[in-house]
């Protein structure tokens, strides 16, 4: 199965932005990245995209999460153990 | 069954944790993340043995020793929905429609940022009205923006906005911050920064997103209004104590009572240490000791009965 596509809004400083890229790479999943500090465009489609002004956004294969819950991001991913 | 389940991911549940895995008490830790409140610090420069860490590599810390015990298990990403007490021990109902038993329970849950509870607040959350200045100040580029607040981490907030925004209002209650002095001269020299004392906010203004503030000052009462894109809420802490309600006692504050000897709540079998109890002074390395203190006495307990 194909991995979904992830794309994560974040800012240098955030540390649930820290956490959730962490929690890709404990689980060998592709993401990317886009620093909404410095790309001006790809903040407003962040907010576009999330009718928020907080990081991190993370877009899954279209569906928008707002923060870090691990347990949610777990599920969608598949990667829910226990 | 469990011999003991711990609720929390902050310095006090995991401190228990490693000393359950010690003791080798059949534990299970429940929590959404690990760190506690400190995660989203910069810099702590009081976590005693380490001059200075980031709140990022503390929760790392944290959970990296916890995990050195395979027998403590680790259910993270999660969180106890409720506390049942049954004939022996209790059931408690986690996320995912999970069910588990124990003969004892730790409660270590912390507490979280408090709420304005003004008009405005909850609708505009994330639409303006922002709880973590670390995470979001840089989105406030070149925006005017409101921090509530004069204790330290109101000060803090408007420290971390300072690279950012346009203008800070940081409005404070009182007469003046209750915050450290050393911080509060530094940002207050800014000419960025404008201080508003005495004022109580009553209301954030704003449709799909926050244009102002109403505020009322406190000499005069009067009514203001500020026009700001962001307002900070750095008011203090509430005790995550809910889920003990109608079980242990609790104080005015939300505070769960302890005795302060062994961190026991008032239902057997039920201990509680940290931010969430009524301990005085709100600390990461004191959360340590108590929960520490709570650890041992619970491996008494288990003994015993």
């Amino acid at each position: 199965m194909d991995q979904k596509k992830i794309t994560i809004y974040s800012t240098p400083m955030c540390v649930y932005c820290r956490l959730a890229k962490d929690f890709f790479k404990k689980h060998n999943l592709q993401y990317t990245e886009i620093d909404v500090l410095r790309d001006m465009k790809a903040r407003e489609e962040m907010f576009a995209k999330s009718k928020q002004m907080g990081v991190p956004v993370i877009d899954i294969d279209g569906e928008i999460f707002v923060g870090f819950d691990k347990g949610s991001l777990e599920k969608i991913l598949g990667v829910r153990q226990m | 069954m469990y011999d003991l389940i711990i609720v929390g991911g902050g310095p006090a549940g995991v401190a228990a944790g490693v000393y359950a895995g010690r003791k080798r008490i059949k534990a299970l830790l429940v929590t959404d993340t690990f760190g506690g409140q400190s995660l989203v610090s910069n810099e702590v420069q009081n976590w005693i043995g380490t001059k200075s860490i980031s709140g990022f590599d503390l929760g790392k810390n944290l959970e990296e020793h916890l995990r050195e015990y395979s027998d403590v298990e680790i259910m993270d990403g999660a969180w106890v929905k409720s506390i049942i007490k049954e004939d022996k021990g209790f059931r408690l109902q986690v996320s995912d429609d999970k069910s588990v038993n124990t003969r004892t329970v730790l409660i270590a849950t912390g507490s979280r940022h408090r709420k304005l509870e003004v008009p405005g607040e909850k609708e505009l959350e994330g639409k303006g009205v922002a709880y973590c200045s670390t995470c979001d100040a840089p989105l406030f580029e070149g925006k005017v923006v409101a921090v509530i607040g004069g204790g330290n981490s109101g000060l803090e907030a408007v420290r971390d906005l300072i690279p950012y925004a346009k203008e800070i209002y940081l409005l404070i209650r009182s007469e003046k911050t209750k915050g450290d002095p050393v911080t509060f001269e530094k940002i207050s020299g800014n000419p960025k920064v404008h201080i508003v004392t005495m004022a109580q906010t009553k209301e954030i203004l704003g449709t799909d997103h926050a244009r102002g503030l109403r505020y009322v000052d406190l000499e005069t009462s009067m009514d203001k209004e500020l026009l700001v894109e962001g307002v900070f809420v750095e008011i203090g802490t509430v005790p995550n104590s809910e889920l003990v309600k109608g079980l242990a006692e609790i104080n005015p504050y939300g505070e769960i009572i302890v005795d302060h000897k062994t961190q026991r709540t008032s239902v057997p079998g039920i201990w509680a240490a940290g931010d969430v109890c009524d301990v005085l002074y709100k600390q990461n390395n004191i959360s340590v000791g108590d929960a520490i203190k709570a650890a041992l006495n619970i491996e008494r307990y288990l003994h015993k009965e």
